[in-house]
């Protein structure tokens, strides 16, 4: 039975008087530059600047300090955000919380229940609006502050904030009043039990938790989901754009008169999911409408007319796209930003990813250029202040997650220029330039700039690109298309989507147009560990009383994983491979029933009726995102360390089963007393005597190649609960600074807790690095591994010294290496340039050295704010130098 | 045909460089060189013959490792507070056990054997490097020509597979040899390092007459040149020679040169010949300042460059 008109009409009229509104109608209705600054303002003729501008290697001091951008008002802008110290806010959590009593108490469901809850938020949370700013609109707290999320977990927050406050923190140090912390620990109660994280690890038994990160000594990390929202995924801007909210009402109001059959479990569904999404994008509409009455009200007392003429037009703006699709470039940037907000202020899932950035926003640029409606550079004012409002964004974590992943920021707020289009030809356009340009005006660690890279590419467009990167902020990563096109495919996305992909946050492919709910970040998962137990026989190397896990594991007479033979009786590398191939199905079988366990709680707790509102498919399938409802549904999680596995089977197969110079007996030894009395075995293994990964000799990387494809081919077995497929990744960001921590010494010539090798690079230990041939042979190791499978991602960060790339020929060589390896069918690269010396003198000095950006692993963030132990890893990978 | 098999003394081979002619390059350092050169900072490259250098700071000590005393067949390691700070070479009959069993490089075999074939695989690997870049092989020392017939043949194996050569040498050389080398090298790399021969053999122990009529030679026959002069304060920057050199190019070789590249003398490599049992005979050089150096190079390739010749500093500008 469908519902007649009538029913559908006043389910509708009910949604809108309980958010106070009568229909969907919407109600109504030049800059300072640097001196010598000669903007170019011709359309179809690139950015602003001649695309070989030279910008220079950046200024490390205080970013205060400095004006990066030709634009007065951007710098203007930089030295007021860079001024506010990061904040903690209780706003979302306390109205969250309110709300959920208010509409937990009726029971019903819970998709309404966070529909209602969202729209609470949006109605009630504080609003401002900054001077100078083009785009306007804030993540449920003000800038540069990180609002709550309560509802995931709460553990943590209550102890740090009764033992470790956020203040005194020396990475992700934020300020937090008393009344605020005052206000969260009266929360605390509330939310004890009740959160996400304490109801999944109710459902998993002690053994799967064993050998998590949630049990003490992990083989897999599948913390992010645990503790927080799922992000990692983009919207439909594109028909977003197109249609703006009340398009899409307009849709669901349609599929919901067309409900085939409203008396079974699924119609009934539907209706309840229709129902919820009605709900939440009226919550977004009048957010926008609030923005719209400040912007109004403050233009009202504004006396610089110039920026009172700025309030109207956001005032008009806003008030346009709370409802109507965007008819200018500003309108629809402005759309384009507070809609993302939306999405954070609901799940708090990091990793909400821009898209292509320059393909959604250039029918609006284009339209306004050729009707003269619009300054080329007053496009480029616009995405400066909007790169800066995706910097406000920010994001409390945990301590240790903060100390290993330490200044993520936000986290993948990645933003793609570049690339082909959906019939395979080069799409690069002005806005592509002006996009590369923003960031070199204003230089910070948002949004994750990345640019996709082929070999037809227009030689201005890899100049441009390459000259940014010679500044040094790390930004933008490259993602290659004649090897992420095809991994795409391989994937099962369709040729049109493979060619559109877009990147999620640090470098997970994902399909364009919003259709893909890929958890890419699903877990981090040790190559390393699970050698480590295929050599010793499913024990840690380090097993004995000092584990926290020893009183109820090793003292029992137990271990972490099955029997599988050991380096004592090991007769063959052969034997080896066997092992490691047993252990790998066990631990990722385990990796996968955590992972699947965690996606059923965030579908049955956490439905995310506003951002499945924009994802395609959703509305279509009547279904949430968490439920499956996008087109495209994978889980991801990465294997990390091939480049140690690889090192310790060229140590295993050399010196033992080759040249016979040690027993496998006298090296599990070494290991387990840390290398101690073994001074001669650990140079020898840490020297360019013993074969090893990254030096382009195929009987060393041939082990990285099989210890990925061991990790692949199981991950490949495994469906998730949104009936898609796990998809595996091969990077780690920075987690490779708290795997190392977790495990003892390893042949690789690792000392125990030291950090492990990073994605796709060489090993580095203290004693130095085993990459010695230089970034040509580095690059044709990491080459060999499968890019077409890791359909997930892959991560190569490689370093070279600001020399190595000088002048016009340092800049044509980078730009050959970058189409030299990617010719080799890699996925992706991303730099660092600057010395070793550089690094050493910031560690030391850290006031002369303030904003020292570098690229850590998918970001970049300020040097001097990370850990020792992350600052120690980037100091000890190799930077590339010329010889002459 | 190229002789594969074929072997010679390889100091070291180098991916990835980018000043030793155009584009990204690998570089193939061969063993032994006909000059002396004070100011050398590779003098392990001088002797063709394998040779052992002892990096003192990094023995782990005979408590820890000794494997190399244990494998010295001579007693020719000297030893202080346990730990090996040098070999005594009157006793060492050069057999390597000693290095081939350390771990960690303190004794390190400068010059291995390796065959032509086995040098390509590695030359082969950057292909697509070179492709992208217009780079190639470079072959360098030592000098090359020392070793001539063995670069011959790895000119010729690159050029049957269409890499681009460079050879950078002395051309301390009978012509006979140049004429074999030549139609397999697409660019040379030589030095100019003084014009009064007097001057020329006291620092690099030889006379500069046949390196002098070496360069003329290949002008003649076409080559692509580059020739370099490493600016070496108190002994070659006076403005009579600079004069004198200018005049050679500009008259001797009507300025058909590709590229003069002016380069700074870097006081390295002093621990190395430390490491051979060496005494450097260059010090003082660490003195200068380095401001006022870079100035007064820049200032000689301007007096170069009123000749017509095309004059640069440093080795990054080739065109």
């Amino acid at each position: 039975m469908q519902m007649s008109a009538t029913e559908v009409e006043k389910l509708v009229s009910q949604v809108l008087s309980e958010m106070g509104r009568q229909n969907f109608k919407s109600s109504t209705s030049q800059s300072q530059t640097k001196a010598g600054f000669v903007p170019n303002e011709v359309f179809g003729e690139g950015g602003c600047e001649p695309f070989d501008l030279d910008y220079g290697m950046m200024d490390t001091n205080s970013p205060e300090l400095q004006e990066p951008s030709p634009f007065a008002r951007t710098n203007r802008i930089l030295k007021r955000v860079h001024s506010i110290p990061e904040t903690v806010s209780d706003e979302r959590a306390l109205l969250y919380t309110e709300a959920h009593k208010m509409y937990g108490g009726t029971g019903g469901s819970q998709i309404i229940k966070n529909a209602k809850i969202l729209a609470h938020i949006l109605k009630n949370v504080t609003i401002n609006i900054y001077p100078d700013e083009l785009i306007v609109g804030e993540m449920g707290c003000p800038a540069r502050y990180a609002p709550i999320f309560p509802e995931f977990s709460y553990d943590w927050i209550e102890d740090e904030l009764k033992n470790s406050p956020w203040e005194n923190r020396k990475q992700d140090r934020f300020e937090c009043s008393a009344q605020t912390k005052e206000n969260l620990l009266g929360i605390a109660d509330y939310w004890n039990g009740k959160n996400l994280k304490d109801q999944l690890l109710g459902v998993l038994t002690e053994e799967e938790i064993k050998g998590s990160s949630a049990g003490g000594r992990p083989v897999f990390f599948p913390n992010l989901y645990m503790y927080g929202g799922v992000g990692h995924t983009t919207a439909d801007y594109e028909t977003l754009l197109k249609l703006g909210y009340g398009g899409i009402k307009k849709s669901i109001v349609e599929h919901l008169s067309k409900i085939e059959d409203c008396t079974t479990k699924e119609g009934i569904e539907k209706r309840e999911f229709y129902t919820a999404a009605l709900i939440s994008l009226e919550g977004a509409t009048c957010l926008f409408k609030r923005y719209a009455s400040l912007a109004a009200e403050m233009a009202e007392n504004e006396i610089n007319s110039e920026e009172k003429e700025i309030l109207k037009t956001i005032a008009s703006n806003c008030e346009w796209v709370s409802e109507n699709p965007p008819r200018t470039f500003w309108e629809a940037m402005q759309l384009y930003h507070l809609a993302t907000n939306i999405i954070l202020i609901e799940s708090n899932g990091h990793s909400i990813s821009y898209g292509r950035f320059d393909q959604l926003l250039y029918p609006f640029y284009k339209k306004d250029m050729l009707e003269n409606r619009i300054t080329k550079s007053r496009v480029a004012e616009i995405i400066e202040s909007f790169y800066i409002k995706i910097f406000e964004l920010r994001k409390l974590r945990d301590e240790g997650t903060a100390v290993l992943n330490s200044e993520v920021g936000m986290g993948g707020t990645t933003l793609l220029v570049g690339g082909v289009d959906k019939d395979g030809k080069d799409a690069t356009n002005d806005l592509t330039y002006l996009g590369i340009e923003a960031h070199a005006h204003t230089r910070l660690t948002d949004p994750w700039f990345a640019s996709r890279w082929f070999a037809e590419a227009p030689w201005e467009f890899k100049v441009k690109l390459v000259n940014v990167i010679k500044i040094g902020t790390g930004q933008p990563k490259l993602f290659n298309d004649a090897a992420i096109i095809p991994a795409s495919l391989a994937a099962g996305r369709s040729l049109e989507d493979a060619r559109d992909y877009t990147m999620v946050g640090c470098v997970e492919i994902d399909s364009g147009g919003g259709k893909e709910y890929g958890a890419h970040d699903a877990a981090y998962f040790s190559l390393c560990k699970v050698l480590e137990l295929a050599i010793n026989n499913g024990r840690c190397i380090d097993c004995g009383s000092q584990c926290i896990n020893w009183s109820k594991c090793g003292a029992v007479g137990l271990q972490l994983g099955p029997k599988t033979g050991s380096l004592d009786t090991f007769k063959s590398i052969e034997e080896v491979k066997e092992s490691y191939e047993i252990q790998m199905s066990y631990w990722v079988d385990r990796m996968a029933t955590f992972i699947n366990a965690t996606e059923i709680m965030h579908a049955r707790t956490k439905p995310l009726p506003y951002l499945s509102t924009i994802k395609r498919g959703c509305i279509d399938n009547g279904l949430d995102c968490t439920a499956g409802g996008a087109i495209y549904n994978f889980a991801g999680p990465q294997g990390v360390g091939p480049g140690a596995v690889a090192d310790a089977m060229c140590a295993i197969k050399q010196l033992i089963f080759d040249e016979k110079k040690v027993t496998g007996t006298e090296m599990l030894d070494a290991l387990r007393k840390d290398w101690v009395g073994y001074e001669g075995l650990y140079n020898l293994i840490n020297s360019d005597r013993v074969m090893h990964y990254g030096n382009d000799d195929d009987n060393a990387d041939q082990y990285a190649v099989w210890g990925s494809k061991v990790y692949f081919d199981e991950v490949m077995k495994h469906q998730n609960t949104r009936n898609g497929k796990f998809l595996p990744g091969l990077y780690c960001v920075s987690a490779n600074v708290g795997i190392g921590l977790c495990q003892g010494a390893s042949p690789d010539g690792r000392r125990a807790y030291e950090a492990v090798s990073n994605s796709l690079a060489p090993v580095h230990t203290m004693v130095g690095t085993h990459d010695v041939k230089g970034p040509t042979a580095m690059a044709n190791s990491a080459a060999k591994i499968d890019h077409l499978i890791a359909g997930n991602g892959t991560l190569l960060n490689v370093r070279f010294s600001p020399n190595c790339v000088a002048g016009d020929n340092g800049r044509n060589n980078f730009v050959s290496y970058i189409d030299a390896y990617f010719d080799k069918k890699a996925q992706h690269v991303q730099f660092n340039i600057v010395n070793t010396e550089t690094l050493k003198a910031a560690q030391k000095n850290p006031e002369q050295y303030k904003g020292l950006l570098v690229r850590v692993a998918g970001y970049s963030a300020y040097f001097v704010k990370l850990s020792k132990e992350l600052q120690d890893d980037l100091i000890g990978r190799k930077a590339y130098d010329s010889f002459d | 045909m190229v002789d594969k098999n074929m072997s010679g003394t390889v100091l070291n081979i180098q991916r990835f460089t980018i000043h030793d002619g155009p584009g990204i390059r690998t570089e193939v350092f061969l063993k032994g060189c006909p000059l002396q050169c004070r100011w050398c900072s590779n003098p392990e490259s001088m002797k063709v013959q394998p040779e052992v250098g002892v990096n003192k700071e990094a023995c782990l000590g005979i408590d820890h490792c000794g494997w190399c005393v244990d494998k010295c067949p001579n007693v020719a390691l000297i030893l202080e507070e346990k730990k090996i700070v040098a070999i005594d070479r009157e006793k060492c009959s050069n057999c390597l056990s000693c290095a081939t069993s350390c771990p960690n490089d303190t004794l390190k075999i400068f010059g291995n054997s390796m065959t032509v074939e086995e040098i390509m695989k590695i030359v082969r690997s950057d292909r697509n490097y070179y492709e992208q870049s217009g780079g190639g092989l470079t072959l360098s020392g030592g000098d090359p020509l020392v070793q001539w017939k063995f670069s011959l043949e790895i000119l010729k194996a690159c050029k049957l597979t269409n890499i681009h050569t460079c050879v950078e040498t002395e051309l301390f050389c009978k012509k006979e040899i140049i004429d074999h080398i030549l139609p397999y090298t697409d660019l040379i790399i030589t030095d100019i390092k003084h014009m009064d021969t007097q001057k020329h053999k006291l620092f690099t122990n030889v006379g500069n007459e046949v390196i002098l009529d070496n360069i003329k030679y290949i002008v003649k026959n076409n080559a692509d040149v580059v020739i370099r002069i490493p600016i070496v304060p108190g002994h070659n920057n006076d403005d009579e020679n600079i004069r004198i050199t200018a005049e050679f190019i500009s008259k001797e070789l009507n300025n058909r040169i590709h590229q003069l590249q002016l380069l700074p003398y870097r006081p390295l490599g002093v621990d190395k010949y430390a490491s051979l049992g060496l005494s450097y005979s260059m010090n003082g050089q660490e003195k200068i300042n380095r401001d006022e150096y870079k100035k007064e190079i820049e200032n000689i390739a301007m007096k170069f460059q009123s000749y017509g010749i095309p004059a640069v500093t440093g080795a990054n500008k080739l065109l």
